[in-house]
């Protein structure tokens, strides 16, 4: 049977501390302002009495990346066949050798989990660190994290620490999706986690409609191979902006959380 | 009853005040020299593991009120009068019990 | 009020849970139909690298890693599985110690500096002219000022411990380290109650009260990651903070207490214990003393009283009270480790040692036990005697109760600047920075302008290197041979770890062993340096012969343990021999014997009425790591908490720069407005508002905050005392 690799997180043990947000950026060599994975802050609300604030609830600490998702909506936005889902492992993959950056993933993910690497120019994101596997690690930020919140392995296996983890929490897992589209995400957190209701509606490119259906692997095949239509799709990255949740832009005084954007609202 | 947050001077006072009560008379610094040269070669290795942490102030009070009956009594002979009275000082200010207990280093 | 809707915690319906669907996880994930797109991978290759033991640096804790090597270049540091003191982790920080390695900003040869003091102008020269230059210098000084005219100052590091011994050797008592400006005053307090300084054993524990320790974010291994584990089976963690911290965020509650008041809490709790009896009277009968005393002291410091100081209802304190008791000896008053606070620090700190006495949780599990003997042995020198040298420490006898080995640093500069009650001119420092961890960096600048020579030896351009006359480039930890460190945890007790260089050092750096090897034969002490560090370790491995192979097998050695209670029936390390509420020491010195509360002193200028807090974040040590290139980007720059209707009232709006005024100086900063701190305080973080042009992300970033500290100290034992100044806060360009 085949593997399918999956992260169960036990989201109430962050402490937000961004080891693995480090830990990811050191292992993958990923670009100064760009971020493979996060940490999201829940706020509970407060009051200010007399003497002084008070919380009402707890916070909450949210880590997360790339889903690897069943149904992934960039897979289906990809118009190279570069991304893809791998068969072996369930895993969501680039190929930097077919990708040409141009971006429709990125507003196709509802996690805002993919960037386009401001170096190479190409679409990046969570990768569950293949090369550490094979030298028989966890993923670097799983490995890394001080209260083992993140917990990886093939869920397909029932002796494996996250299938079990899994079970034994049977009917108190979430995982979170968009309102309208639930991409069927295999980032699983135990009993409740906050915040929610951040993930985005995918865009769809405006080719989707006519790539949908059947003649998608088709036309995807014919676009990879084509050296016009890696032509066309290379000008249009040139020509596209950083989308709304494209790591790779951010503008450099905002956090790699959102907590800052929170306190703003309060 | 005194206010916690004293100023300079009366901490100063008080360090006097206190050296009288807390600290023995000798030097200890010098204490801790003559004490590495004229008895740390034994203890530590070949005698006892000896250190002013060994003992509480009460007790080196009492080994050197009455030197002549410990074992080195014939090392104990070779230091003067005010050579003992700063080993005196050095073990007896960082004692088990004192302020700032000391491992021999 | 916060209304943002991201914000809310409560269940939203897009949050799916997968409920009835949760069974079927795994069964759809056997029969998923693959994606057309779905293709098999090339299978990955793994890394060709070699992996070695070290020990991290950015921070005290030394947590024990694998370094990865490639070729000889480091990618990434991970987590030693056996170093169980750590839980098996590396921080945001131990990651970013391969930045640490490969930081540009790195010194790379001995520096001369040729300008003005401060003005950044450097000659790069060889180690030979920087060696004798140093010798010849420290020569000077000790024939003009004797030994003790030199000061020598070092940072927590591995290689420390030489920088000591160097000092005695060559003479001078004058030795100041971190401490001083960090956790003396908890040591205090608990050597005046206890006898010596325990450890919480938080593993264990059931109910914990951090007052003032935000241990989520200033990680201490293992407590930080053990308060979450008992939290998940059922501990309460209570957090006392101005702040709402990332403690205060996931505890089971967390009181917005008035700072300074912390005393009045603890002495209320005192007060219910006691008058409810709640405390195990054979207990304290057998190994307290005091209890009378203690109990007429608190009689009317009711929880109502507290309740007007410190700000937290009475009902709820009451209720600690109880609980605390009611899961006692397995609960504790965390002590805390930054107790560098207020004037009164040390007597603040002993109100908490009293609480954890009435608990009767010394050496018993999930309360405070006592350091477990390491076996590691020392290796002293037999240091020359030298008569000419003043009878004692530059500032002996300014406090009371001073730690003879650590003294004060603070209380040091000041009498460095006075020269009195003798000169110091020469200055020694390694891998510590007081011009960015002191307060008052502007007295710390009128100290270096009082000496002939000052020579700092770090791995960057710190603050501190910019002033000095000759900067020498240290090694990064990865780089070095160290000796063997003992480490303490309340939970498991010590283990034992050393560090064998990763890699050859960069640059031209040199270990600080070898450079005070090097000084001391110049200066004819080369005997008490006639050693290496692998020889040295032996020595301090004595007692295990089968150490030295386990630390190459593992990484890390466990020396056997005694289980707890070993101290039980024996005489504890104090006057009485008991544990002290009243403290004999302190009577016989005319100090307060019981915790005397006094209200927090009010800011004597309306203009400026917030108090500054100091603080951590868990992607920063102070002023060593801010300027780290990967650190970095977590925290670019210091903006100051100011709480939402305190702003309102300010003008001020989310990310405003403000202007900030003490006393003694000014910064200006980002304004993070947030309902998470009190409307009478206001916070930073430290390591910012660098002044070194050696530091490319942290120079004139934000603001620092010890250029606004004013220079305050705890009054028995001279720690500093980072609490006590107040801040005006103005929007930059308002009237």
């Amino acid at each position: 049977m085949n593997q399918k690799l999956a992260m169960v997180i036990d989201s109430s043990k962050c402490i937000d501390c961004k080891g693995c947000m480090a830990a990811c950026k050191q292992a993958n060599g990923v670009s100064r302002g760009a971020w493979r994975n996060w940490i999201k802050e829940a706020v509970p609300p407060f009051v200010n009495g007399p003497g002084g604030s008070k919380k009402l609830g707890h916070g909450h600490f949210q880590p997360g990346a790339c889903m690897h998702c069943d149904e992934p909506s960039c897979v289906q936005a990809c118009p190279t066949g570069a991304t893809y889902k791998n068969a072996l492992d369930g895993t969501v993959v680039i190929d930097p050798k077919l990708c040409i950056g141009c971006g429709n993933c990125i507003k196709a993910c509802p996690y805002g989990a993919r960037f386009r690497d401001p170096q190479k120019r190409i679409a990046d994101k969570c990768d569950y660190c293949p090369e550490r596997r094979a030298a028989g690690l966890a993923p670097a930020c799983v490995d890394t994290c001080p209260t083992k919140a993140r917990v990886f392995g093939d869920i397909n296996d029932p002796n494996s620490e996250a299938a079990k983890l899994l079970a034994a929490n049977q009917g108190k897992v979430v995982r979170v999706v968009a309102k309208n589209r639930d991409t069927k995400p295999n980032m699983y957190y135990i009993a409740s986690t906050a915040p929610d209701g951040w993930a985005v509606q995918p865009v769809d490119p405006l080719s989707f409609d006519f790539l949908a259906g059947v003649v998608a692997p088709v036309v995807k095949w014919a676009v990879g191979l084509s050296s016009l239509g890696v032509l066309a799709m290379l000008g249009r990255q040139l020509f596209a902006g950083a989308g709304p949740h494209d790591h790779g832009g951010k503008p450099a005084d905002e956090r790699p959380t959102g907590d800052k954007k929170e306190d703003g609202h309060a | 009853m005194k206010r916690s947050s004293i100023g300079v001077i009366a901490a100063l006072i008080l360090a006097l005040a206190a050296a009288s009560l807390a600290y023995a008379e000798g030097n200890a610094r010098k204490g801790k020299f003559l004490y590495r040269q004229k008895c740390r070669t034994c203890h530590g290795t070949t005698a006892s593991d000896l250190s002013p942490s060994s003992k509480t102030q009460a007790d080196w009070k009492k080994t050197f009120a009455k030197w002549e009956g410990v074992k080195c009594v014939k090392e104990w002979k070779a230091v003067s009068e005010a050579d003992r009275a700063d080993i005196f000082a050095y073990l007896h200010d960082y004692a088990k019990d004192s302020p700032t207990p000391a491992k021999c280093n | 009020m916060s209304d943002s809707d991201t914000s809310q915690i409560s269940r939203r319906d897009f949050m799916r849970l997968a409920g009835a669907a949760a069974t079927t996880v795994a069964a759809s994930a056997m029969t998923a139909v693959a994606a057309p797109e779905a293709k098999a991978a090339p299978a990955a290759t793994a890394p060709n690298w070699e992996s070695k033991f070290s020990v991290c640096d950015m921070c005290f804790n030394r947590c024990g890693l694998i370094a990865r090597v490639e070729k000889g270049v480091i990618t990434k540091l991970d987590p030693n599985p056996k170093f169980t003191k750590s839980r098996g982790m590396l921080c945001a920080r131990g990651n970013a110690g391969v930045a640490q390695v490969y930081d540009p900003d790195r010194l790379k040869t001995p520096m001369l500096r040729v300008g003005k003091r401060g003005e950044g102008k450097w000659k790069s020269i060889s180690w030979d002219e920087a060696l004798e230059l140093a010798a010849s210098k420290m020569k000077d000084i000790a024939a003009k000022h004797t030994r003790c005219g030199m000061l020598f100052s070092a940072g927590a590091d591995m290689q420390s411990g030489f920088v000591n011994r160097f000092a005695e050797v060559f003479g001078s008592f004058n030795v100041t380290s971190h401490e001083s400006l960090c956790l003396l005053s908890g040591n205090r307090a608990f050597v005046d109650t206890f006898g010596d300084v325990p450890l919480p054993d938080v593993r264990n524990s059931k109910y914990v009260i951090l007052a003032g320790a935000n241990r989520l974010e200033a990680l201490v291994t293992p407590d930080s990651m053990d308060l979450v584990t008992i939290m998940k089976e059922g501990a309460k963690v209570v957090v006392l903070d101005p702040r709402y911290t990332k403690s205060a965020a996931l505890a089971s509650e967390w009181h917005a207490i008035r700072p300074g008041t912390d005393m009045a809490f603890m002495l209320a709790l005192a007060h219910v214990i006691i008058t409810e009896k709640l405390y195990d009277a054979k207990y304290i009968d057998e190994r307290v003393s005091g209890l009378d005393k203690l109990a007429a002291h608190v009689a009317e410091l009711t929880p109502a009283w507290a309740e007007e100081q410190t700000g937290i209802p009475a009902a709820d304190i009451a209720r600690i009270a109880r609980e605390l008791a009611a899961a006692a000896p397995a609960s504790m008053v965390y002590p805390g480790r930054r107790t560098s606070d207020y004037e009164n620090s040390t007597q603040i700190r002993r109100s908490f040692a009293i609480v954890n006495a009435l608990l009767g949780n010394y050496d018993r599990p999930g309360g405070l036990v006592p350091a477990r003997p390491a076996g590691l042995k020392k290796v002293p020198a037999e240091p020359p005697w030298y008569d000419d040298n003043p009878p004692g420490r530059v500032d002996a006898g300014s406090v009371p109760l001073l730690f003879d080995e650590e003294g004060s640093f603070v209380l040091t500069r000041d009498a460095v600047i006075k020269g009195a009650p003798y000169p110091i001119k020469g200055w020694f420092v390694y891998k510590t920075n007081p011009m960015a961890t002191a307060p008052e960096r502007q007295k710390t600048r009128e100290m270096i302008d009082k000496l002939d020579f000052m020579m700092v030896v770090d791995i960057t351009m710190s603050d501190t290197a910019w002033m000095a006359d000759l900067v020498l480039p240290a090694p990064s930890a990865m780089e070095r041979t160290d000796p063997v460190q003992a480490l303490q945890s309340g939970a498991e007790g010590a283990c034992l770890v050393w560090r064998d260089a990763v890699i050859p050092p960069l640059y031209e750096s040199r270990p600080v062993f070898d450079i005070l090897k090097a000084l001391a034969g110049k200066l004819g002490l080369g005997e008490f340096f006639d050693f290496d560090i692998p020889a040295y370790r032996l020595k301090q491995l004595a007692a295990f012969p089968e150490a030295a192979e386990i630390l190459k097998r593992d990484g890390v050695f466990y020396p056997p343990n005694p289980p707890l209670g070993g101290t039980d029936g024996q005489p504890f390390k104090t006057p009485s021999q008991k544990i002290e509420l009243y403290c004999s020491r302190y009577e016989g010195m005319g100090l307060d014997p019981l915790p005397v509360y006094a209200p927090p002193k009010a800011s004597p200028d309306a203009a400026r009425k917030f108090r500054l807090v100091a603080g951590r974040s868990a992607c920063v040590t102070q002023g060593s790591s801010t300027n780290n290139p990967l650190l970095s980007e977590f925290e670019p720059e210091n903006t100051l908490w100011l709480n939402d209707e305190a702003a309102k009232e300010l003008g001020v709006k989310q990310g405003d720069v403000v202007l900030v005024e003490s006393p003694v100086g000014k910064g200006e900063l980002k304004a993070l407005v947030t309902p998470k701190i009190r409307k009478d305080t206001v916070y930073m973080l430290s390591g910012f508002g660098s002044i070194s042009g050696g530091l490319s992300h942290t120079k004139g970033v934000g603001a620092s905050i010890v250029e606004l500290m004013e220079t305050r100290f705890d009054s028995i034992c001279g720690n500093s005392a980072i609490h006590e100044t107040f801040l005006s806060v103005k929007k930059k360009g308002a009237a």
